[in-house]
């Protein structure tokens, strides 16, 4: 098996398995389903294994799709460092937030079990699609399929009007990150007139660099959409409709991570579009302290991870807008780890408490689930960026590559954003970690005893707290020394470029700093919500706990721009142009015919003598005739 | 001589027409139109249509107003009420009947004959004629005629019989 | 030349077409006014009658011995059509007394 066929096989699993399980009329046993569904991913995480161990690389084109004359779109698909590092993300904490779901979703839903499946395998392989093609277009589609992904799993419980609105409303936003995607594309083409990654890259700094700064600005409104940073964030935590394994995989670990990629694969247009540049670590670095204080004020366990994980990934954003780009995806490596983890572990807790969501109704829950508590505190230290855990090793490195160029005023500014961020994030996820495990059961418990999850569920959870606590270890940049793994991999065959930060010793204290008074924020969480020993701070501004609540206003703002406009503009369309002008002509056609029928039905009168009395005038009128054709 | 008789022969069924369209009794209506019928066998003869003038007298004076006596004396008499139905009915005939008689007039204005050609007349209008017509030049039409008059008489049967009648 | 000659004497056709369409006339005003049925029937047949005068007229003035074979035609098929005209007429009748012909008026509309 060549490279080529391998990377079409990565493919071709979850396609296939899509396709098997689409087939409800076949009755597939329930065991088909749960062999299925999970194992096509886990087949595509062999294949990328095998290519990561043999270090395979390459650009394969298997057909030309599309031949006129410039515009020659080929189906593509380019191998490279990157390329793998990303399937081996998707197929592997995919894998095993798949696995769990077998688990999760309760198989008394008889046909929409396999559905689920189903869509989960689309999702897997267009997710595939998307970081593995070489060329633009099929990166896009790829792109749009990933939403309507998305759109399924978001509205999966069809029946719940709220989950329906959700679902449309995370579709309509991807859909104008789509859009600003294709319009990129436009302008690079019409620049360049290729469509594939090679020959644009290799073509690129021959161009002025105003119309490459239009299209690197285009791409960013399609990634911002995708990964969900302001502003086209008002859709992620809505999401949190979907069932819990559909917001571990598509909103925590892979489909708000594309625009990370899509930042990273497009890093030489980058290099040269240095506003746009600016503008990624901008928007990651306002998004990240955004969302990481609207995080304080959430009551359902699901939204607070919603609006952490919109946080983390400005941490992302803000990396590759700095140029940092390994330390942005070791970062994704990482919070694809522990958001899968704390994801999955709420999702344990959730089934436990029989549906029940909102923290205030949660406490003490440390005693009776002891291995979901401790690995949710797994997950939420390494949120948090404490040593050892992964999290800590990850996110350091992109502060201190922020915080290592002293003469570059915006990384120091988004550096100040980034270290404010970590210390609130310290605190909402304490307090997250406190009123729900911690503390006495809170007296509207639903459940007296909670169970444990099966092993089915419980499993992958504990996988990837082992790999959050180890996986720091590759790249130790944070500290200093030490390997860097992921740095090296994504700069080999000039996949990424990469920062190359020299830890100096400012920068390590700073990182310890930042360390310390997070952990302090969490600990201080206990004080206020579990001791009562303080008072909360929303008791003392009490504004600004509305605002929070409100989520900035950002929901009522657009409903009021855009909405309301919209819903007038059709209210308008409806009563000015549809009915009296469409439906005038179409109705009054139809009344038209039916009032000459009638006037003309008045000659029917029914007396005999009206009708001799027509004959008569007819015969006139036919002399009349005869007379003046005679007389001409 | 021929032009007092047909004057008188005119003032004659023209009395007659207009006899048939006033009297309110139909009977009398009926006998205006013998009347009719009469002056005009006259004027056929007149016209040296020997054959159609005796067909006139014996077919249409003699057979079909006889029919109608006999329909009224079935019927009974019947007297026209005025009701006021359809009040534009007689201004606008008398309307169109007006136009009609001037378009006739008009018609009948600087008309040209053609001159027949020398013909002998002695046997114009003859029964002899009028039968080799018939049976020679215009035999299928002759028989088509004798069918449709089967045919109405068929039919006429049929459309008087009593209910119930299944003879 | 419009005339022709009978018995000795000069006839004008033109005479015999203008009593003919006077008696059309008078026919055509008593079926657009009567209301009786029969009477309608009736004016038919003079309106008939009226035409066979001028089919014979032109027959004479233009000496064509098919002018009064029509005239004959026109007369069997008159009488055939009176013949069936009051057969329909005592058919409606039997049912109910018709004075008026408006009253016959079912295919109004």
């Amino acid at each position: 098996m060549n490279t080529s066929q391998l990377a079409l096989l990565i493919l071709i699993f979850p396609a296939a398995g899509a396709i098997l399980l689409s087939g409800r009329g076949w009755r597939l046993p329930r065991i088909v389903t749960k062999i299925v569904g999970p194992g096509a991913v886990w087949a595509s995480f062999v294949v990328t294994l095998t290519l990561f161990f043999n270090s395979a690389s390459g650009d394969f084109t298997y057909w030309t799709w599309i031949q006129s004359g410039d515009f020659n779109v080929p189906f593509n698909l380019l191998v490279d460092n990157l390329s793998i590092f990303m399937c081996l993300v998707i197929t592997g904490v995919g894998g095993l937030i798949v696995t769990y779901a077998v688990g999760y979703m309760a198989p008394e839903d008889d046909p929409s079990y396999a559905r689920f499946f189903t869509y989960m395998d689309i999702f897997v392989f267009s997710m595939l699609l998307l970081v593995l093609s070489g060329n633009f277009i099929f990166l896009i589609v790829g792109w749009a399929l990933v939403g309507l992904s998305s759109y399924f799993l978001i509205g999966f419980w069809y029946h719940r009007r709220s989950a329906v609105l959700a679902a449309r409303k995370a579709f309509v936003m991807n859909v104008i990150g789509d859009v600003g995607m294709i319009l990129g594309t436009f302008v690079v083409f019409v620049s360049y007139h290729a469509t594939t990654y090679r020959a644009v890259f290799k073509a690129l700094p021959a161009n002025d660099t105003s119309s490459l700064e239009l299209a690197a600005f285009l791409l960013l409104v399609g990634a911002v959409a995708k990964s969900a940073q302001i502003p086209l964030h008002t859709w992620l935590p809505d999401a949190m409709e979907g069932p819990t394994p559909v917001s571990a995989l598509i909103h925590a670990a892979t489909m708000v991570t594309a625009g990370v990629y899509l930042v990273g694969r497009m890093h030489p247009i980058y290099d040269v579009a240095v506003y746009a540049h600016a503008a990624v670590a901008i928007v990651g670095a306002v998004t990240a302290l955004f969302a990481a204080t609207i995080a304080i004020v959430q009551t359902d366990i699901k939204r607070v991870l919603a609006y952490s994980t919109m946080s983390q990934i400005g941490y992302m954003f803000l990396a590759v807008g700095i140029g940092a780009y390994s330390a942005g995806f070791f970062h994704l490596l990482s919070h694809a780890f522990f958001k899968a983890l704390l994801f999955m572990a709420a999702g344990n807790v959730i089934h436990a408490m029989h549906d029940e969501q909102d923290m205030r109704k949660y406490g003490g829950l440390l005693k009776q689930l002891p291995r979901t508590s401790w690995s949710f505190l797994i997950g939420s230290l390494s949120l948090v960026g404490v040593i050892p855990f992964v999290g800590f090793f990850s996110k350091e490195q992109i502060l201190g590559a922020a915080f290592s160029k002293p003469d570059d005023s915006l990384a120091l500014a988004v550096w100040v954003f980034g270290f404010i961020t970590a210390l609130i994030t310290g605190f909402y996820t304490g307090r997250m970690w406190w009123m729900s495990f911690a503390g006495r059961p809170s007296p509207e418990r639903a459940v007296e005893h909670p169970h444990e999850a099966p092993p089915v569920m419980l499993i992958p959870v504990v996988i990837l707290a082992v790999l959050a606590t180890i996986g720091g270890f590759i790249q130790t940049r944070a500290l200093g020394f030490g390997p860097h793994l992921v740095d090296d991999f994504l700069t080999v065959k000039a996949a990424v470029g990469t920062q190359s930060w020299e830890g100096g010793a400012s920068e390590v204290i700073a990182t310890f700093a930042t360390m310390l008074l997070a952990a302090l924020l969490f600990l201080g969480a206990y004080r206020i919500y579990i001791q009562h020993a303080w008072k909360p701070w929303s008791a003392i501004v009490p504004w600004a706990q509305r605002l929070l609540e409100r989520k900035y206003y950002f929901d009522e703002l657009y409903d009021a721009i855009f909405i309301r406009t919209m819903d007038g503009l059709a209210l308008g369309g409806l009563r000015y142009v549809e009915e009296p002008l469409i439906d005038g002509a179409v109705v009054g056609a139809g009344e038209l015919a039916e009032a000459g029928a009638h006037s003309l039905s008045l000659t029917q009168t029914g007396y005999f003598r009206n009708y001799v009395l027509v004959f008569v005038a007819g015969a006139v009128v036919v002399g009349i005739l005869v007379l003046v054709r005679v007389g001409s | 001589m021929a032009i007092a008789i047909f004057f008188v022969a005119a003032a004659l069924a023209v009395a007659g027409g207009i006899g048939v369209i006033t009297f309110r009794q139909p009977i009398r209506s009926v006998l205006s139109l013998v009347v009719v019928m009469i002056a005009l066998s006259i004027l056929f003869l007149l016209l040296s249509a020997q054959f159609i003038f005796v067909a006139q007298v014996i077919v249409y004076a003699g057979a079909v107003m006889v029919l109608f006596l006999f329909v009224i004396a079935l019927l009974g008499p019947a007297k026209e009420i005025a009701k006021g139905r359809l009040r534009f009915q007689t201004w606008l005939s008398a309307l169109f009947v007006l136009a009609l008689f001037g378009l006739i007039w008009a018609m009948l204005q600087g008309v040209q004959y053609r001159q027949p050609e020398q013909t002998d007349l002695s046997t114009f209008g003859t029964v002899q004629s009028i039968g080799i017509g018939l049976f020679t030049k215009y035999l299928y039409p002759f028989e088509l005629t004798s069918i449709l008059l089967l045919v109405a008489a068929i039919g006429a049967i049929y459309l008087s019989r009593r209910e119930g009648d299944d003879r | 030349m419009s005339t022709f000659d009978a018995g000795g004497s000069q006839l004008d056709t033109s005479w015999f077409l203008l009593l003919a369409a006077v008696l059309f006339i008078l026919g055509t005003i008593g079926v657009l006014i009567r209301r009786n049925p029969l009477v309608i029937l009736i004016c038919i047949e003079l309106m008939l009658n009226a035409a066979n005068l001028t089919l014979v007229a032109f027959s004479r003035q233009l000496q064509n011995l098919e002018g009064q074979l029509f005239a004959l035609m026109s007369m069997t098929v008159a009488a055939a059509e009176a013949v069936v005209g009051l057969a329909i007429l005592v058919d409606i009748f039997r049912h109910r007394d018709v004075e008026d012909v408006d009253d016959l008026s079912e295919l109004k509309g």
